[in-house]
């Protein structure tokens, strides 16, 4: 074969079968990736864009919370709620944010187990991203529950009056859900971060960072212990996070799908559900990476390559959703159930009709483009295609919601109208979110360097760069031996 | 990965020896006696056979090999669509079996000849002009017998394309040793993965769900596709343990691979399909609407039930449990073992979707569950209660044809895939 690696520009999407190209780019050795990637956080004084984006999120996360003192001053009154869509926004914004929170669980612990070695690029930050994604989730039916102060009654808490959640209900499993979801996914996400933590003990220069590194690095030496253990519970966190990946959006879907309502209770939402949220949570994903990568100098972790596998990703589930959204059509009529017909016909046709044109543009055409190469390494166009996911998950979720509007009394039938709250709170949660997230690239390391440096050939002991003597292999005709 | 070969020189441990040429002999010799026999008992109407339970039957066996072979056809694409490097190794025993894709459109042929001559509503009771009703005659758009005829024959051209595309162009690479074949499965594969999905999904509402014209889910395409899964792992398994007894492919497919494939078993075959089988089950039940429950009914409440049970236990808490740990995943012997099982529960589980029906008179008139259950147990009630040797005879029959059509494809091409570009990844491959 006359085709080699060291011909070709390493940066590129482009992989000759039988040669993986490098993950990491222009890195010569492994000393330079640390300051490289801690630049963000230990750079002195962060970029004015920084500043600008932190004050912008942290004051409608303000309003957010304005937002949620009303409310509960108020009464649930405030939202556009009201007979038959009992729950409008907060519901469609819950699942939305579960949704985003599904990629960063996928990254790390699915992609792990398929041993995607690109992940580790991308894999911290996205666990970052589904934390706050579902915190943001989180709040919604927090906020949600009429008597607020009566919260607590989520739990089943022994109490003197015997009084009990509903076991019955999929609400009461979506607190189970996701409060362990949430639990795992963050256990999962400190763990990992405890090496990467150690290292900015060690480097710290303040006193006030010395001790909160150090008290959150437990003591890490870094010892063949320590690792051995680690790498252990690493591999055990991964088994037990990948379960709750479909889970998770599964007990989401089945809040509307043990229902007995047209367009609500079909068999395929559980599994439909799960690629719709990692369809969005990926979108997300990418949405965050571009500009962090352009911003804080990272292209060299997050190459093209990590974009495109992304993309990549982002069609195989926006097809799988548009294969689900296709056969709910179809079996709608199949079925010859009248009800369900007239929902989705209504859908497509009825007062809402704009909401899910959109929803199909968003999520089934515009991913289409990612069917080109072409588009998927192109920075302008993978940005408006995840945009467009983006609004297309929440539109799909208002979509479903917006069942509801015409129930089996047309006496009742009306136009949702969401109030003022409805769009404050909602775009008060990307508020908050945005705020978690800037602090988190500003005080934590944003990308995983203890696992990128052992992606690198200077890690692998089978490689020259990683101290293995020059080997001979009769059949390396292809000048493999390229420098990254 | 320098330290293993680029390729491999292909030697006697890669070619199918004489002991494979006899089991394929063996295994055709299956499968005409077992069918022969089987078309005795059901023509000649003995021991209670019947020419209709003869096709159901028959559609019974044959969506048994068919979903192992589409489960093995969704490997090798998912290998080539992920560029995967540890599997290069084991990808052409996978292969092995994709290539019957190309020959199993004959044992449909049956069904066309009774579709032909106006006898499809022994199987498919839509097809009979006797028991349309006005919901069966909504469907017509799409129940009716040329657009199934139509569709079927397009699948199989799909399954037939897919499988000659991909083990073709392989087999072609052990001659040239060309990277580019490879880059030209890359590239064609997303389409294939569309046209397969498509083509499963509406094989199994048309030939498996319209079994029960009126029942519909939406997950039934999925469910298929797990069962899938489980079919074609569990033969992998078996076969490479096989292949293996006789000193073949020992060095190609080593501990590592096995304890991958336990794990597509584990994850894929017995988790995943649990999953769709769980989510489609509890949501039915959960709602509780009588146009759904019918399909489970007949299934949970008579003869049937001890049926469902086997596969809740045999299908997935048994081998859920014997499979979490990598140490039975490492034991070639136990995860054989284990696989046969598989094979089994998979059979059972294909019968089960098939061959119940739904008595939709009596359970529009039973009282309540325990009516229709005694009912449906003391036989009053008909919900296609009639295990017979006819559906043992037909599988083991449609399995000897499976395990020919194997063998003649090993004698065929090498047993690995010598020039596959990421070989040395597989061959360096370690799990821990």
């Amino acid at each position: 074969m006359v085709l080699a690696m060291s011909s070709i520009d390493t940066n590129t999407v482009w992989e000759i079968p039988g040669e993986r190209a490098p993950l990491v780019d222009n890195h010569d050795s492994l000393s330079t990736v640390t300051s490289e990637v801690l630049q963000a956080a230990e750079s002195p004084k962060p970029p004015l864009g920084w500043y600008i984006a932190l004050s912008v999120s942290s004051l409608l996360a303000s309003m957010f919370g304005l937002m949620i003192g009303y409310l509960f001053f108020t009464g649930v009154g405030v939202w556009g709620n009201a007979n038959p869509v009992m729950w409008g926004f907060p519901i469609v914004n819950f699942v939305f944010w579960v949704g985003i929170g599904h990629a960063g669980t996928l990254i790390s612990a699915i992609l792990f187990l398929f041993r995607q070695k690109w992940r580790t690029a991308i894999n911290r930050f996205a666990e970052a991203m589904t934390i706050f994604a579902v915190v943001c989730a989180g709040t919604f039916p927090g906020i949600h529950v009429g008597r607020v102060w009566l919260a607590y009654w989520l739990f089943p808490i022994p109490n003197q009056m015997e009084m009990w959640p509903q076991f019955r209900s999929p609400l009461l499993w979506d607190v189970f859900a996701v409060s362990t979801y949430f639990t795992v996914s963050l256990l999962f996400w400190y763990l990992g971060m405890v090496p990467d933590l150690a290292t900015m003990r060690d480097r710290a220069n303040t006193k006030l960072k010395a001790l909160g590194y150090g008290l959150f690095s437990l003591g890490w030496r870094g010892s063949t212990r320590h690792w051995h253990r680690y790498e252990r519970a690493y591999l055990l966190l991964a088994a037990l996070a990948t379960p709750l990946v479909l889970s998770v959006h599964s007990v989401v879907s089945f809040d509307f799908a043990v229902s007995q309502l047209p367009g609500w209770h079909t068999t395929i939402f559980p599994p439909y559900f799960v690629a719709g949220a990692v369809f969005g949570g990926f979108a997300m994903v990418v949405t965050l990476a571009v500009p962090a990568r352009q911003i804080w100098g990272l292209k060299n972790f997050i190459t093209m390559r990590h974009l495109e596998n992304m993309n990549k990703v982002i069609l195989l589930t926006g097809s799988i959703v548009g294969y689900a959204y296709s056969m709910e059509f179809f079996i709608a009529w199949y079925s010859q159930a009248p009800y369900e017909s007239f929902v989705f016909v209504n859908r497509a046709t009825g007062q809402h009709a704009w909401a899910y044109w959109i929803m199909i543009f968003c999520n089934v055409v515009s991913p289409q483009l990612f069917w080109f190469r072409k588009c998927r390494t192109s920075i302008p166009i993978m940005m408006f295609v995840v945009m467009c996911v983006n609004v297309g998950m929440w539109f799909e979720r208002f979509v479903i919601v917006l069942s509801l509007e015409q129930d089996f009394l047309p006496s009742s039938w009306a136009y949702f109208t969401p109030s003022w709250v409805d769009w404050a709170m909602l775009v008060g949660s990307f508020g908050l979110f945005f705020t978690l997230f800037l602090l988190f690239i500003r005080f934590l390391p944003v990308i995983a360097i203890a696992e990128v440096k052992t992606v690198m050939p200077e890690a692998d002991p089978h490689d020259p760069r990683g101290g293995a003597l020059e080997h001979h292999d009769d059949h390396d005709d292809s000048g493999k031996e390229q420098t990254a | 990965m320098g330290h293993a070969p680029k390729s491999i020189t292909l030697g006697e441990e890669h070619r199918a020896g004489p002991e494979i040429r006899a089991l394929g002999s063996k295994a055709s010799v299956v499968g005409v006696s077992g069918v022969a026999l089987a078309a005795i008992l059901s023509f000649g109407g003995f021991l209670g056979g019947s020419p209709e339970h003869f096709f159901k039957s028959w559609l019974f066996a044959f969506l048994t090999i068919l979903t192992i072979c589409m489960g093995s056809l969704f490997f090798v694409m998912i290998q080539h669509a992920t560029k995967a490097g540890w599997s290069a190794s084991i990808r052409r025993m996978a292969e092995h079996v994709t290539s019957n894709l190309q020959w199993i459109w004959i044992l449909f042929l049956p069904f066309f000849f009774l579709v032909l001559v106006g006898d499809g509503g022994k199987v498919w009771h839509w097809m009979d002009p006797a028991h349309v009703d006005p919901i069966i005659e909504g469907k017509a758009g799409f129940l009716n017998v040329p657009f199934w005829t139509v569709r079927a024959v397009i699948y199989f051209v799909v399954f037939f394309a897919a499988s000659k595309f991909f083990v073709g162009t392989s087999v072609a690479q052990d001659a040239s040793g060309d990277p580019r074949l490879t880059l030209k499965m890359q590239k064609w594969v997303p389409g294939f993965i569309v046209l397969f999905a498509l083509s499963l999904t509406f094989a199994a509402f048309d030939w498996a769900m319209s079994l029960e014209a009126h029942w519909f889910s939406t997950m039934f395409g999925v469910n298929l596709l797990a069962m899938s899964f489980c079919g074609f792992f569990s033969l992998f398994c078996v076969m490479t343990f096989v292949v293996q007894r006789q000193g073949k492919m020992l060095n190609e497919v080593t501990q590592e691979h096995w304890q991958d494939m336990g794990k597509l078993l584990f994850g894929l075959g017995i988790v995943f399909h649990a999953y769709i089988g769980f989510s489609q089950y509890m949501l039915i039940w959960y709602a509780n609407i009588p146009e759904e429950t019918t399909w489970y009914l007949a299934r949970v409440a008579g003869p049937w039930a001890p049926w469902m049970w086997f596969l809740v236990f045999g299908h997935f808490f048994v081998p859920f449990v014997l499979l979490l740990t990598k140490h039975t995943k490492r034991c070639k012997p136990v995860m054989t073992a284990i696989a046969v099982w598989m094979l089994l529960a998979h059979a059972v589980d294909v019968y089960l979707l098939i061959m119940p029906t739904v008595p939709a008179e009596a359970l529009a008139n039973a009282s309540d569950w325990a009516d229709f259950a005694a009912g449906a147990r003391s036989g009053s009630i008909d919900v296609g209660y009639q295990p017979q040797l006819t559906d043992l005879l037909l599988l083991i029959g449609f399995f000897g044809f499976l395990v020919s059509g194997i063998c003649r494809s090993m004698t065929k091409a090498p047993l690995v895939a010598a020039r596959d570009p990421r070989i040395s990844e597989a061959l360096a491959f370690e799990n821990m």
